[in-house]
């Protein structure tokens, strides 16, 4: 076994929970960078903070507005993602997620629910269109990044921090390059240690973020929190990316359906639990 | 008569080629060995119990028993 590379290591709180970085072979300061890069993205991303570039996105829906190139590149990616899972993973599900009380970090404790308001997440293609520099939703629409950002900012990430690295934003994370022994990086999945290169992992779930019968993750079919039959999902795909996107669909689909989704879709993947 | 043997020659030659390009495709209209994509629907994937679920592995992630550095989870 070749000797260990050394590896530097770098740990923050971001986005509302634990981002970790790694790399072998780079100064400690790339990684510093890099966590400013993720606040100052977190800031814009945000639907929690009425100044940030996503708030001004929503309170101005109906209208043409300017965005940012990472903002335009996310928001066609929640595009992608929405064709890649048929339709289940769905950014704009801002106004689900405000009726079922989810108005606030949680925190602060959720809001007030209005369930009435309830119903099926229209089309993405239907409700945002994105072209250079600009976004429009439609009037009533309303976008939340949380589904797609991490992992997207960990595919970001390791394209910046070298060929060799491993980014982790609150558990969605990419790993390049062959880790610091040469044989990938080693990655907790369901338990298990994985040796991941050049590939991301992702995990999503109901277990999380909940409150009495409520949790974050909506099921567009109906608007409401998903109850599919699974409770959390781990998958292991090409990107961070890719791989929250699967996870997501896999979840929603539930367990009849989620192993051959996945087996057509990822690399490896662990279905837990019965809801 | 140049002119028939001409055309007579190339619609044997478009019928001969549109034959034998259709015993060939019959002939070869799957090949069972051919790798599939992703590799895990080839069977080779490994299921296990885990925490309580399935932990599925495919051919193209390998596992370890060192401490991993860092993990998947939800946040």
């Amino acid at each position: 076994m070749p000797p260990e590379a050394v590896l530097v290591s770098h740990h923050f709180e971001a986005l509302g929970t634990g981002c970790s970085l790694f790399v072998v072979g780079r100064p400690r300061d790339s990684l510093v960078g890099a966590e400013l890069w993720v606040r100052r993205l977190g800031a814009r991303f945000t639907r929690f903070a009425s100044d940030s570039e996503l708030s001004h996105l929503n309170a101005r829906a109906g209208e043409w507005v300017d965005v940012t190139g990472e903002m335009e590149e996310l928001l066609r990616e929640g595009l992608r993602a929405h064709e890649m899972s048929a339709g289940l993973v769905n950014i704009a599900v801002l106004p689900s997620m405000l009726a079922v009380g989810y108005s606030r970090p949680l925190v602060q404790g959720p809001g007030v629910a209005t369930l009435h308001a309830v119903e099926s997440l229209p089309r993405l293609s239907d409700v945002l269109e994105v072209h250079a520099g600009q976004a429009r939703l439609e009037r009533g629409a309303g976008i939340d990044l949380g589904g797609i950002a991490k992992g997207w900012m960990a595919d970001r990430l390791c394209e910046s921090l070298g060929p060799n690295a491993v980014a982790n934003i609150g558990g969605d994370l990419r790993a390049v390059g062959p880790g610091p022994r040469g044989e990938g990086w080693p990655v907790g999945v369901g338990g298990r240690t994985l040796l991941l290169r050049d590939q991301g992992s992702a995990t999503s779930s109901t277990r999380r973020r909940r409150w009495g019968d409520m949790h974050h993750l909506i099921d567009p079919r109906s608007g409401m929190p998903a109850r599919s039959g699974l409770e959390e999902v781990s998958v292991v795909a090409s990107t961070g990316f890719e791989a929250e996107v699967v996870a997501k669909t896999a979840l929603l689909l539930g367990p009849e359906f989620a192993p051959a989704y996945c087996a057509a879709h990822a690399m490896a993947w662990w279905l837990g639990g019965a809801a | 008569m140049r002119v028939f043997l001409l055309k007579a020659a190339a619609t044997v030659l478009t019928l001969g080629a549109t034959v034998a390009s259709a015993l060939y495709v019959t002939a070869h209209l799957k090949n069972p060995a051919a790798p599939l994509q992703p590799p895990v629907l080839a069977g080779n994937g490994s299921t296990v119990g885990a925490l309580g679920g399935q932990l599925t592995v495919g051919p193209s992630v390998h596992q370890s028993d060192v401490e991993p550095l860092t993990s998947t989870y939800a946040s």
